[in-house]
């Protein structure tokens, strides 16, 4: 049984992974911004490994309630909470020779590729309410 | 962290390829012009100067681990090439020297031409980012409906 009420780990999930792929879009964004400015290095923001490791260790990495008087962390989530990603440097194999490390075609493929990642978490966050709302109300 | 930084940071860039634009409009127009109104001779070829900025404007803006490392696009200088300029023979012209040879601006128009894709591309670019930017903010506030 959760302790998260009737907000499960997905909900959280979710919403961490939203959270990650905006700041992920502001970053290609400067990467964008800046493909014409001399001796700048790309960076990008890499969770999705720390995501999955978060999702697998779920409760070992949450504080345990060990008097009464804790105040417990919300639900199995509490180690998802803590995932920040990691910013690394991804300079193109070839830089220019003006130093500048981005490749426009392949941030415009991480942009798209984040904004579809995105708006499918958005559906799917959007379907898990729907279905609360159906469970409490019994029609939408 | 929100859309907004991502839009801010795209509009950076937007301004300084208009910026970029407007050099290469100039470098164009003037690839002829022989003297200028200081009296200095030729037109010199100008270029925009592009420096990353780092986002930590504000306080929060440096303590917030998000944003580390972001940077937006801003024209730090305006520079004139200081390359020779191209010499031509035409003693009919008003500004040829005693020889007979004129002194004409260091443009090279096809290098401006594709420096003007460049900048378009670029800016088109942003363009999307922004654009972007809006339609996952947009969907965020579908959440629920």
């Amino acid at each position: 049984m959760s302790q998260n009420g009737i907000f499960d780990t997905t909900i959280n999930l979710l919403g961490k992974s939203l959270d990650l792929r905006a700041q992920n879009h502001n970053r290609i964004s400067a990467n964008i911004a800046n493909a014409e400015t001399p001796g700048y290095t790309p960076t990008t923001l890499s969770f999705e490994k720390e995501l999955q490791g978060a999702l697998r260790s779920k409760g070992e990495a949450t504080p345990s309630v060990t008097h009464p008087r804790h105040i417990s962390l919300k639900g199995d989530a509490g180690s998802l909470d803590l995932v920040q990603g990691s910013v690394v440097e991804a300079p193109a194999e070839s830089p220019g020779l003006d130093g500048n490390g981005v490749e426009l075609e392949n941030e415009m493929g991480k942009m798209v590729q984040n904004q579809i990642m995105y708006n499918a978490d958005v559906q799917f966050l959007s379907k898990k309410f729907a279905a609360l709302t159906l469970a409490i109300k019994g029609s939408f | 962290m929100d859309f907004f930084t991502s839009l801010d940071i795209s509009s950076s860039a937007m301004s300084a390829e208009r910026t970029r634009m407007n050099l290469i409009s100039s470098n164009l127009a003037n690839a002829n012009s022989t003297r200028s109104v200081d009296g200095g001779g030729p037109y010199k070829r100008k270029d925009a100067v592009f420096t990353a900025t780092p986002l930590a404007g504000s306080f929060s803006n440096a303590m917030n681990q998000a944003n580390r490392g972001l940077a937006r696009v801003d024209v730090t200088g305006i520079v004139e090439d200081s390359t020779s300029p191209r010499i031509q023979y035409d003693p009919t012209h008003p500004d040829a020297d005693a020889k007979g040879y004129v002194s004409l601006p260091n443009v090279n128009v096809i290098e401006e031409m594709a420096d003007m894709i460049s900048a378009t591309r670029t800016y088109e670019a942003n363009v999307t980012a922004a654009q972007a930017a809006k339609s996952m903010a947009l969907k965020t506030l579908e959440l629920g409906r």
